[in-house]
């Protein structure tokens, strides 16, 4: 048991057919840390947080998320997450508030006000609109919305900014606060260099498969 | 997590799905009916050869309706990574296939209900006095296929050939199943014999019994890549 990590990789290595995009990687993230994660396009960003998600397998070493191994005790790490996905990652045919309570059925937080929710991320007006008819930015917004209700420990966030106007961008970055300061763990893959060093902790940064840290970060993310 | 319930909750999503988009039931509805027309024209006016191919026609028709459906259930999952959001929440691999499939499973039960009429009156068949045992042969039929649809489904369904593989892939494994359903569907339709339809019934119970167990147990390896 890792039990003071929010995340440990040890040695972890993924690939697609022969091509390895991580390259034997080893980090500790410390609970109630913003960790920012920067790359280039492929550089294997979402495929950690894919990984971590328990949506992809480790080729090699290992990935824990508070102590609990992806591979053999996923339906534990699911427990303590909450992913965002680049699109919102939600149903076209369902209305925001549908979502809510799909969520809310499926990790058993039936308690929660899906208005309170909504109206917190700006779509109170739309909760019973199908997201078909959403833009961009409103998917991302019942994207953030759905990481509020999923009351997880760890947030897995790809590309949190995309998508979202100013005001949803400051939305983001003060529930990410919020959320630090409640001590959920946070770790971003993110372009948005200068926002996500506002508000991070720690910086990574990912090169041909291999984490470097970013400048002016603490040993220990 | 009450996984019973994560299933029901599944399960309403996909069909809450298809009430909106009606995306399959358009594609199935057409293509069965079509299907069921065209055999019958084909078939000709001999009414003892239309009532004994009736239970062939029906299952066809039910099958790539079928293939459609399946090919379909999974589209809207793959949608701005919706699949993967469903499968980061704590709800087992097992709840999600037995929510996809039941949503599948009902779908193909009540287009074949009613098809039923449909193929009754285009082959010149009645419908027998054994009438709920013929439905009980198309719940366990489309059950068994549904099982073994969703399954498949869930395998090609990050494949770019996906709709050319997927009949490829389930139909060999279907096939026990549409056989036990023809021959008991027919021994109802043509015959109304009860006896003979019962052994393929017991037939069906079987596969459906072990398809749901083998493909529920290893579902994970299916949707974690």
């Amino acid at each position: 048991m890792e039990a003071e990590s929010a995340i440990a990789l040890r040695g972890l290595v993924r690939g697609y057919g022969r091509r390895a995009v991580l390259k034997r990687l080893d980090l500790e993230v410390t609970p109630g840390k913003v960790v920012a994660l920067f790359g280039a396009n492929g550089a294997g960003k979402t495929t950690l947080l894919r990984l971590l998600a328990t949506r992809l397998r480790p080729s090699d070493g290992t990935a824990s998320v508070f102590g609990h191994d992806v591979v053999r005790a996923g339906h534990e790490v699911r427990k303590r997450i909450a992913t965002l996905a680049v699109f919102g990652g939600a149903y076209a045919t369902l209305t925001a508030r549908e979502h809510l309570r799909l969520d809310a059925a499926l990790r058993e937080r039936t308690a929660l006000d899906p208005d309170d929710l909504l109206a917190r991320v700006g779509l109170a007006d739309s909760a019973d609109a199908l997201v078909r008819t959403y833009s961009s930015g409103m998917r991302k917004r019942l994207g953030l919305a759905r990481l509020l209700a999923a009351g997880a420990d760890l947030w897995l966030l790809d590309e949190p900014h995309a998508a979202l106007d100013e005001a949803g961008q400051d939305l983001l970055d003060q529930l990410v606060r919020e959320a630090r300061a409640r001590g959920v763990t946070v770790l971003m893959a993110t372009h948005e260099r200068s926002r996500s060093r506002r508000l991070a902790d720690a910086a990574l940064l990912l090169v041909d498969g291999r984490l470097q840290r970013s400048d002016g970060v603490p040993e220990r993310a | 997590m009450n996984d019973l319930l994560a299933v029901l909750w599944i399960a309403r999503k996909d069909l809450l799905h298809e009430t909106r988009s009606k995306a399959t039931t358009v594609a199935t509805l057409f293509f069965s009916a079509l299907t069921l027309v065209v055999l019958a024209f084909a078939i000709g006016q001999d009414e003892r050869l239309l009532q004994d191919a009736a239970s062939g026609a029906l299952w066809v028709a039910l099958a790539f309706a079928g293939v459609i459906s399946a090919a379909q259930s999974y589209q809207a999952d793959l949608e701005d990574g919706a699949f993967d959001q469903l499968l980061t929440t704590p709800v087992p691999r097992a709840a999600v296939y037995l929510g996809k499939l039941l949503a599948n499973w009902l779908f193909m039960l009540v287009l074949g209900v009613m098809l039923l009429p449909v193929t009754l009156v285009l082959y010149g068949a009645s419908l027998p006095a054994s009438w709920p045992w013929l439905i009980a042969t198309l719940a366990l039929g489309t059950l068994g296929f549904a099982l073994i649809a969703v399954f498949y489904a869930g395998l090609t369904a990050n494949l770019r050939a996906r709709e050319s593989l997927l009949p490829v892939l389930m139909f060999p494994v279907v096939v026990p199943i549409l056989l036990a359903a023809v021959r008991a569907s027919g021994a109802l339709i043509a015959a109304d014999d009860l006896e003979l339809a019962a052994g393929w019934l017991r037939l069906l119970v079987g596969f459906d019994l072990v398809y749901a167990v083998l493909c529920t147990a290893i579902y994970h390896f299916v949707v974690e890549e």
